[in-house]
């Protein structure tokens, strides 16, 4: 069974997710991000809340494969000041919502004033509905970034254990590991981070607060990049708690701090066509094997 | 019926089903809707329900369900939903805010949320003034939402004009759904839903498909010399249930040549003839076979 706690599920298709459950994927974290370009209107972003709570979670539902999210504003997006003022405002609405398990993603872009005031504001809500914090670490400056990024986290109150620093690499992931800070390690075919330099760096560090993720969006990626790597660091010797612990159990800790994730979300789900379960045959596919959905559950539309 | 009797109902179908921390929350909750001028504590409570309410059914005693508005069937309901149509009865319906609170609400929802709020419509004071509302609900491809709107819910039948309770139903085909649980769906079948079905089961013929057993129920009091033709398919089925479904539709016809057709059936013309098994049987064991 793994996790892949950070991937763009909207952008994917429906042959992503019959690959996703075959690799063994039974629960995915869909945060909040920008969509490839800037949005105009705040409706647009409360559109696109809805669907990480709404359709999204019933697609992923038909694959047999538990969805959860976080919620927040993106930090290329808080440089619209005005926009990012009204997303504000609506972001109250969804962050106590069911299976929301974070705040987040949120941080730093280019760095700007705007980023800084935005992201500030995220951290204080998130301590206000006491959900853990996923930061977007940025890809230009990163290193300077990171460090910024934690520094704020810490100044606002905030425990680093309730806080996952994501898109790390070989130069940041020391500083946040040495401060308590959870590291997400994003595996990007090609380029960035691979699958053999994450191997390397569980070989490094060990298993402790290091998470695996796709972060699969509409750009270039790996939707099983997860189960993936985790072949690979079978096959490099990883041992197998190792294995276990960076690609299912960290982030199930971690994001379980919400209270709004537990294994029993998928290891006894009901059925999602609930006329099944009226129908007297809801037998509860339980135990240490999580329910498949098959083609019949999907309803044709 | 008083908005507050049906309060009182569900908060006792609760306690003999849920944690009392979880209650006192719940109620302290409404405490906190009622005196506030903002509808930021209900919508707050609304989403938080989740964490003190799970998604185990009730189980209602006959007594409690007769405290509900007419033709309200709470049997499909879980706690969580109980607990959130609780809350929002505490919306000052006096005033028309509320639809405004409301409309918010359904924009927003997540899926179970919403599910809550479709099938609460009947429990709600005026209603049918979420009409527009419940017929853009229809038109979600969440089964869940979907099923909450048309199944075990008296709203559609009451409020729906034909255009919409007719693509109700057809999309309810369509997606699969049990028939036998749309209410008063024989009071309200009409010559344009049987010619839309009819229709309908044609093409999945086309397709080499298999058509749903219900959806000949709905052609049952139109019956003429072309759905004639359609029902000799039908019994012509291998599929027991379709067959069995086919014979039902002749056998509650007035239409002679149609009561006809069972003569080359008598153990199907028997069992109609002793109500052996009902459109909700067929239902269900469609429902059952397809898993």
């Amino acid at each position: 069974m793994y996790i892949d706690p950070h991937i763009h599920l909207v952008s994917r298709t429906t042959d992503d997710y019959e690959a996703m459950r075959k690799a063994g994927i039974v629960a995915t974290i869909e945060p909040a991000f920008w969509l490839g370009q800037p949005r105009t209107e705040v409706g647009s972003f409360k559109d696109y809340f809805s669907t990480l709570v709404g359709w999204e979670r019933f697609r992923a539902s038909q694959f047999g494969i538990v969805h959860y999210c976080t919620m927040g504003l993106n930090s290329k997006e808080a440089n619209n000041v005005a926009l990012a003022e009204q997303v504000m405002e609506l972001l109250p609405l969804y962050a106590g919502k069911e299976g929301v398990v974070a705040i987040g993603e949120i941080g730093y872009d280019d760095q700007t004033e705007a980023e800084d005031r935005f992201y500030r504001l995220q951290l204080e809500l998130a301590k206000e509905v006491e959900l853990p914090v996923l930061i977007h670490t940025p890809h230009r400056d990163k290193k300077k970034g990171t460090t910024r990024s934690m520094d704020v986290a810490v100044e606002h109150g905030m425990d680093p254990y309730w806080v996952v620093v994501d898109h790390n690499n070989e130069e940041t992931v020391k500083e946040v590991l040495d401060r308590g800070f959870w590291a997400a390690f994003t595996i990007y075919p090609h380029t960035k981070m691979g699958s053999e330099r994450m191997v390397e760096i569980v070989k490094q560090y060990g298993p402790e607060r290091i998470i695996v993720n796709s972060a699969a969006d509409w750009g270039i990626s790996d939707p099983i990049a997860v189960p993936k790597t985790a072949a690979l660091m079978r096959k490099m010797g990883v041992p197998e708690e190792h294995v276990r612990l960076t690609t299912y159990q960290n982030a199930l800790t971690v994001f379980g701090l919400s209270g709004q994730m537990h294994e029993d979300d998928w290891l006894k789900a009901a059925p999602i066509d609930q006329t099944k379960k009226l129908g007297g045959n809801s037998v509860l596919r339980g135990g240490q094997v999580p329910r498949v959905e098959g083609p019949d559950d999907r309803v044709e539309n | 019926m008083a908005k507050a009797q049906i309060q009182e109902t569900l908060k006792n179908a609760l306690e003999a089903s849920v944690d009392p921390v979880s209650l006192s929350w719940m109620v302290e909750q409404a405490e906190k809707i009622k005196a506030s001028t903002s509808p930021n504590p209900f919508f707050l409570a609304f989403s938080r329900a989740s964490r003190y309410f799970n998604k185990e059914a009730i189980s209602w005693t006959e007594g409690v369900t007769m405290a509900l508005p007419e033709g309200v069937d709470p049997s499909a309901w879980d706690c969580l939903q109980v607990a959130r149509m609780f809350l929002v009865l505490q919306l000052p319906f006096q005033n028309e805010v509320w639809e405004d609170i409301l409309q918010r609400l359904f924009e927003t929802g997540d899926m179970y949320e919403q599910q809550a709020l479709y099938a609460a419509l009947p429990l709600l004071p005026n209603s049918e003034r979420l009409l527009p509302r419940a017929i853009e609900g229809c038109r979600t491809n969440i089964s869940l939402i979907f099923d909450a709107i048309a199944l075990h819910n008296p709203f559609p039948a009451r409020f729906f004009p034909e255009a919409n309770w007719n693509q109700l139903v057809l999309k309810a085909i369509f997606m699969q759904r049990p028939l036998y649980l749309i209410q008063d769906l024989d009071r309200r079948r009409n010559t344009a839903l049987a010619a839309m079905a009819t229709d309908f089961a044609h093409e999945r013929w086309a397709a080499g498909r298999a058509v749903m057993p219900e959806v000949w129920r709905l052609i049952v009091p139109f019956m003429n010399s072309q759905y004639l033709e359609d029902l000799k398919n039908v019994l012509a089925s291998t599929d027991a249930t379709e067959q069995k479904a086919g014979a039902l539709a002749a056998y509650q016809s007035d239409y002679a040549p149609a009561k006809g057709l069972l003569t080359a059936f008598p153990s199907l013309q028997e069992a109609c003839a002793s109500d052996d098994y009902s459109w909700e049987d067929l239902g269900i064991e469609f429902q059952k076979n397809r898993i």
